[in-house]
């Protein structure tokens, strides 16, 4: 096992690993708002009403854990194929981009724009996430390298450039509070079907990504292949696996998964591309996919709690908790996933310590 | 005192017992032979006894002196040397530098290494070991390198020496002078462990033979009382059929387009080196073609170009068919494979098996696109449960659970799992090229892989079997060509003697 398949390895271990560490990590995070002086019992039941409580808690939590599905699904694809795609947030910004863009020029009628602009979101995220896949098995650059490199030339492009000068919002008056793109066309805002509720087409759009990954990977011999890939790269050439188109697919898949969350952004909650849209769910899609076992049935149920926390955290401000408290629970989570491997070391050299004594010198 | 004493060790992977109550003991002085099939549990008891696995149950003691369970370092200190099948040495460093890395003589804060370069030699010298230990271990003929292991054990003070399947990498000549020696460090008071999987070897080099089944010991005799055939009955479980002898005669083609045509063939190794230089020669249908030599002179490149897996220059033809070239069948091993050439390749962990994987996508793997194994864009995966039990039982790959892992079986059954899905789980080949296919298999799956060839061959395909064994080479090939210094050295029938096929194979004229 190589260390990047250790760090991914929550979903050999039973479900409830990634379970109790999860719970773990929500139990530290509250001895440390203790610690604060804060009232850790009023926040807790904050986070729940603030993730569960109603109609409107709810569709901010189906709105968060959407985008984090897909961007952990995302993560999720690429390792499949023994990737690591750090890339994410870039992909994700090319699709918010391209979703404005579309749902913007195109002129359509509802049930054909939401589609053809999360689309375009898709693709264009695929073709960010195909770059490092074929500087990876052409020309032997590093995934992780170049995906972090390529998050950064995304964001400069977008936002020094594109949303700043040529795609820059030109029918307002007053330009200067509305730095980004144009709106979007009404028609290509997400339906809300829930009155008072945020709750969007984006969680069931991130669910059907999910199914169709998980029957892709378990069920497709193209599938199949992708996962040779990734466990034994030279032994699936040499069964005659065409390896460096894999990856590139796989890659390309990935980029337009996390495309996609940009696109349900734009088309669901900001209408537009702002003149500063830096999520960070392309990065949260790492931790999702670490907690899930890179499995899609785990990466559905790790971005819903991450969804809930995110959500919920919104309200710990009433007992003067900063919102970034999801993070911290986020962070410790994936230390606690990573952690028996942390600490598998240690644990050995001790347990050999209390048994050496009846050992000679 | 015995020198190394195992008593009543367990050693359980999962549900499984890889050894389960294993009493055994090397005395000073003598040379003890383990012999077993595939998963009888060599290797674990060797694991258990250098402390690189922690026994469920038992005492290893080494000079009487026991030591405390899973703790390698422990082993060496109480006398305990192993020499493993994967040697542990640095390529660019030189012999002496090898021997003593880890635990350098020093002189203030410096390394003694005139101290060091002259203990070193008298090691070797005297236990009769020629090594010169200026050399760079990178140079060295693989027999040369398992001298320096034995020398780094014997440097380190070993008492004990655990030599596990020594003579698997070895030319027929080199395994003589192993022997030899093997039988002087036990004449110097040495205890040895011996692990082999040929009987012929056992009884030439052992004073006691000790026979492993299933994790059990069988028996233990004396070799001077044991027979071949008698220990052959000990080693194979009862199921086994050992008589079954496969002695089907060649049908060659009576068509003058050979199967596999390969003429002037020239290539590189991974390093730039020429390794091919001119091969050439030819194997009909129906024939089991024995390629020998000594191990690299160009054998492993011969099979990477017939699978795609490496570009040569020349002339390559299957049944008239171009294989070079961007439409040639050897242009990447995909093409190969949709051509009719299937491999049990040399390194089989790296190269034929997805260890993370189950057995039966295992099975599937090179196939996976195909009926029984797909539908379609769909995996039929009761297609796959079926022809994945009906591989692994005519295989008798053990355990045959279709969804554990490859990575959890014993090497000989990973082989068997490989020769499986090549020969069996895919269209009749037209070319199988077989790297070693017995190497570190006992003697009633090595029989099983010879039937599984024999049989591909009897159903018209062109067989090469890549063996540094020559018994091997006789038993299964119609012909053997030896290849010497990346060319066609010359070519003999099975029945030629060892003297001439080691003459062809040192480059001498036959």
């Amino acid at each position: 096992m190589t260390p990047r398949d250790r760090l991914f390895s929550a979903a050999r271990d039973p479900v409830w690993a990634a379970a109790l560490a999860v719970l773990t990590a929500l139990a530290i995070s509250f001895v440390v708002v203790l610690a604060s002086g804060k009232n850790a019992a009023l926040g807790l039941a904050y986070l729940f009403e603030g993730a569960f409580g109603g109609p409107g808690p709810l569709g901010e939590t189906a709105v968060k854990s959407g985008v984090l599905i897909l961007t952990g699904l995302s993560v999720a694809v690429a390792f499949t194929v023994g990737l690591f795609n750090i890339g994410g947030e870039g992909q994700l910004i090319w699709g918010a981009l391209a979703a404005a863009v579309a749902g913007r020029a195109l002129d359509l009628p509802a049930p054909l724009l939401v589609p053809a602009a999360l689309i375009a979101a898709a693709v264009a995220g695929a073709a960010w996430g195909f770059i490092p896949g074929v500087l990876k098995m052409y020309r032997g650059v590093h995934e992780v390298i170049s995906t972090i490199l390529l998050n950064w030339i995304a964001i400069h492009l977008v936002h020094g450039w594109l949303v700043a000068g040529p795609l820059a919002a030109r029918g307002s008056g007053s330009s200067v509070s509305m730095a980004g793109t144009d709106p979007i066309r009404a028609a290509a805002w997400l339906p809300r079907p829930i009155p008072g509720s945020r709750l969007d087409l984006g969680l069931p759009v991130a669910l059907a990504c999910a199914a169709a990954v998980w029957f892709l990977l378990t069920r497709m011999w193209l599938g199949f292949e992708w996962r040779a890939v990734g466990a034994g790269a030279v032994a699936a050439q040499a069964s005659g696996i065409a390896t460096r188109l894999r990856v590139c697919q796989a890659m390309a898949l990935s980029g337009a998964l996390s495309g996609l969350a940009g696109g349900l952004l734009v088309l669901g909650t900001e209408h537009r591309y702002p003149g500063v849209f830096r999520t960070g769910y392309g990065f949260d899609g790492i931790a999702v996919a670490l907690i899930g076992g890179a499995t899609a049935p785990g990466v559905v149920a790790a971005g819903f709690v991450f969804g809930a926390v995110r959500a919920g955290a919104t309200r710990l401000q009433l007992v003067g908790i900063h919102p970034s408290f999801a993070e911290l629970i986020q962070g410790i989570a994936v230390l606690l996933v990573a952690a028996p491997r942390l600490f598998a070391p240690l644990l050995i050299r001790l347990r050999a310590l209390s048994r050496a004594p009846g050992a000679p010198p | 005192m015995s020198a190394l004493e195992l008593r009543g060790i367990v050693k359980r992977f999962g549900e499984v017992a890889a050894v389960d109550g294993v009493t055994l003991s090397v005395r000073a002085g003598e040379v003890l032979a383990v012999v077993g099939e595939n998963g009888a549990g060599k290797t674990t008891l060797v694991g258990v006894a250098c402390g690189l696995y922690r026994a469920d149950a038992g005492t290893v003691r080494v000079l009487g002196r026991e030591l405390p369970p899973g703790d390698p370092r422990a082993a060496i200190e109480a006398g305990l040397g192993a020499v493993h099948q994967h040697f542990m040495l640095v390529p660019p460093l030189r012999v002496w530098e090898n021997v003593v890395l880890g635990r350098e003589p020093r002189r203030l804060f410096a390394l003694d290494s005139a101290r060091a370069r002259r203990e070193v030699a008298e090691s070797a010298e005297r236990s009769g070991l020629s090594l010169d230990v200026d050399a760079r271990v990178e140079g060295l003929s693989v027999a040369a390198q398992q001298r320096v292991e034995i020398v780094k054990q014997l440097w380190r003070g070993a008492r004990v020496l655990i030599l596990d399947e020594p003579t698997s990498v070895l030319a027929p000549g080199e395994i003589d002078e192993l022997l030899r020696t093997v039988r002087a460090l036990a004449a110097g008071g040495r205890g040895v462990m011996f692990i082999s999987h040929k009987l012929r070897e056992v009884l030439a080099v052992a004073d006691r033979i000790a026979v492993l089944r299933r994790g059990r010991l069988v028996q233990v005799t004396a070799a001077s009382e044991a027979s071949a055939v008698q220990l052959a009955e000990a080693v194979m479980s009862a199921s086994e059929d050992w008589s079954s002898t496969p002695t089907s005669t060649p049908t060659p083609s009576s068509s003058s387009l050979p199967r596999l045509l390969v003429r002037d063939l020239h290539c590189d190794d991974a390093r730039g080196r020429p390794a091919l230089r001119g091969l050439s020669f030819r194997v009909e249908a129906g024939e089991v073609l024995g390629i020998a030599g000594v191990d690299g002179n160009g054998q492993s490149e011969l099979a990477e170009v017939l699978t795609g897996l490496r570009r040569p220059r020349g002339v390559l033809e299957l049944d008239g068919q171009q294989g070079l070239g961007p439409r040639g069948w050897a242009r990447n091993p995909g093409a190969a494979r949709k051509s009719g050439i299937v491999h049990l390749p040399e390194d089989r962990h790296g190269r034929a098996l997805c260890l993370p994987l189950t057995l039966e996508e295992n099975l599937s793997l090179g196939w996976q696109a195909r009926a029984p194994y797909a539908r379609a864009a769909l995996i039929d995966r009761p297609g796959r449960r079926r022809k994945a039990e009906e591989l692994m039982a005519e295989f008798r790959v053990h355990p045959p659970a279709p969804l554990a892992r490859a990575g959890d079986l014993s090497g000989g059954n990973q082989q068997k799992l490989v020769a499986a899905r090549e020969l069996r789980g895919g269209p009749q080949p037209r070319v199988v090229v077989a790297a070693h296919p017995t190497r570190g298999l006992d003697v009633g799956a090595a029989r099983l892989v010879h039937a599984a060839l024999r049989s591909a061959a009897a159903g018209g395909a062109a067989v090469l079997l890549i063996s540094l064994d020559l018994d091997e080479l006789r038993a299964a090939a119609d012909r053997i060509l030896v290849l010497y210094d990346g060319r066609a050295a010359g070519e003999a029938p099975p029945t030629a003697s060892d003297e001439s096929l080691g003459r062809l194979m040192l480059g001498q004229a036959a």
